[in-house]
């Protein structure tokens, strides 16, 4: 285990301990089981293991070269386009557009890769079982930074400083190989290992959580009020915490809530059911020769995952960590605020869901005053901090020439 | 969940659960303290899943010994699944269930993805037929 990744999980640990007694967090104005429930939600931030899938995660060099790639543009076909063209920094990892563009205008909403390190499936429908996968597919995607593994390749190797760091993380003897596909993969693997350093901030709602967890009053009752009202139908009546469960405010899984499935007139976008199809079919999951774990432990997802019909218009659950700042909302951007996303839940079509789908969905049929008290909540779950920057040109990486310096 | 669907196939079987603490019936002690059990008409089934206790959202696995009662048959062999009725689903996985031998078994790739009760559904298979026990389970 890294070592910053170790004294968060001792600390995530101590805390735990400090909460044994759930049912003794009391507060005059929550009811027991609310009170429960939200000590669920954290405590925040929550330790991120190492990827075993991944021989590069937590290695330092790996998440410099990673680094690197993700703000570089000469990672797509044409030179114009990087990661970071989308998951732009500054407004938490997302572009602020309904759908996102890449080479073409693609079907879905560009998601944050805040938090990554705590998911298990990766992409609005789960084709990707790895971080490492999710990486690199769209590298090499059409629409999205269009290029391949022999271009991908060909950029690690003819540049010193992506060369050297590349060196030091993987075997430098593929660089040489005649088959790039995997460069591709340790550039994808290097690239994740630099996404699960990226975690959102401590939160209000934080604050409050672990103020009731301690028992402090004084402290709880700084959360604001219409917050603390909005909270309490999050894990109550709302209902939404079956889905939006724990620290990260996501079960990691899939569902549908009642979104059409059209992407375009005449086209649908299958969500769930053709991300499952799309994974078993790609032979660079986790039941393939890629993965780095000899103990097959972290393929155990992959091989016993089941495609069903009601996987069939599903999408990935969110985590709603920074959500204030990932506007637009849902799987493809239809949803412009979260003002927006709460009318959705209360006035919900159950008829849009299917015959056999789940009875966690129900109409919320909210007053103004729920919706704004919702609102507010969901507000209290962002940091409003700077995460990650691109890196600075020209600086020093050990023996390594500064990252940039070939362009 | 399959399972759930093929009850028509299903012999008529009460399902009981029962701490295992509290029964005579030596089944599953070798599971140690954190067994439980599900019953039949026909059959115990002491169970202990791994890593316990279980998790919204995390992977387990369950050990499991099936134990006939009186006459009963020897099970020939047995699958595990889960589902949630109050939200009417299942698992989005397909637990895998493999002999060790002496009535054991072990059940790997379950994963329950909602807080709330959900139900471990035991279909012991004895030749042609097959005999539940369901338990619930509420993970933390």
């Amino acid at each position: 285990m890294r070592r910053g990744a170790r004294m968060r999980a001792v600390a995530s640990l101590l805390a735990t301990a400090a909460l044994g007694g759930l049912a003794h967090a009391e507060d005059p104005g929550l009811a027991a089981l609310e009170a429960r429930k939200i000590l669920l939600h954290g405590p925040w931030p929550q330790p991120v293991l190492p990827d075993r899938s991944n021989r590069a995660s937590g290695d330092p060099d790996a998440v410099a070269l990673g680094r690197s790639l993700f703000f570089d543009p000469r990672l797509s076909g044409d030179g114009t386009l990087s990661c970071a063209t989308c998951h732009r920094p500054e407004r938490a990892f997302t572009d602020a557009r309904a759908r996102a563009r890449g080479r073409e205008t693609l079907d879905r909403n560009t998601p944050t890769v805040l938090n990554l390190g705590l998911a298990h499936w990766f992409g609005w429908d789960g084709a990707a079982d790895s971080l490492w996968l999710q990486s690199l597919k769209p590298i090499v995607h059409p629409a999205e930074l269009a290029a391949d593994a022999a271009h991908v390749a060909r950029l690690v190797r003819d540049d010193p400083a992506l060369a050297c760091r590349y060196r030091r993380a993987f075997d430098s003897a593929r660089l040489a190989g005649a088959d790039p596909e995997p460069v591709l993969v340790d550039a994808g693997k290097a690239i994740a290992a630099f996404l699960e350093t990226l975690e959102s901030g401590r939160t209000p709602f934080d604050d409050f959580r672990d103020a009731l967890a301690r028992g402090d009053h004084a402290a709880a009752a700084r959360y604001p009020a219409a917050a603390r009202r909005g909270l309490a139908i999050f894990v109550g009546r709302g209902r939404c915490s079956f889905c939006h469960f724990g620290p990260a405010f996501t079960n990691g899984e899939f569902a549908d809530v009642g979104i059409p499935y059209f992407a375009a007139p005449g086209r649908v976008d299958t969500g769930r059911h053709g991300g499952i199809r799309q994974l078993l079919a790609d032979r660079r999951n986790l039941l393939g020769p890629y993965n780095d774990d000899a103990s097959g432990a972290s393929a155990g997802k992959t091989r016993h995952v089941v495609l069903q019909h009601r996987n069939f218009g599903e999408f990935k659950v969110p985590g709603l960590r920074e959500v204030a700042r990932t506007a637009p909302y849902m799987h493809d951007g239809r949803l412009a605020t979260l003002r927006d996303v709460v009318r959705h839940y209360s006035e919900l079509d159950a008829s849009r869901l299917h015959a056999d789908g789940e009875r966690v969905l129900r109409p919320l049929r909210l007053s103004a005053q729920e919706s704004d008290d919702l609102v507010a909540f969901l507000e209290s779950l962002s940091a409003h901090v700077p995460t990650a920057a691109a890196p600075a040109p020209g600086a020093p990486d050990g023996d390594c020439p500064p990252a940039g310096s070939a362009r | 969940m399959t399972g759930a669907r093929s009850l028509a196939r299903l012999l008529a079987a009460p399902a009981l659960a029962l701490p295992l603490a509290a029964a005579a019936d030596p089944c599953g002690a070798e599971l140690g303290a954190g067994a439980t059990r599900a019953e039949s008409a026909r059959y115990v089934v002491a169970f202990a899943p791994t890593p316990a206790p279980v998790r919204v959202g995390r992977p387990f696995a369950i050990e499991a010994i099936v134990c006939p009662k009186g006459a009963a048959p020897a099970a020939t062999g047995l699958r595990v699944d889960a589902h949630m009725p109050d939200h009417r689903h299942g698992m989005n996985y397909r637990a895998t269930v493999a002999p060790a031998g002496g009535g054991r078994y072990r059940a790997e790739g379950l994963m329950l993805h909602m807080p709330g009760r959900w139900e471990l559904v035991f279909d012991v298979e004895t030749g042609m037929q097959v005999e539940r026990a369901v338990r619930d389970v509420t993970p933390e």
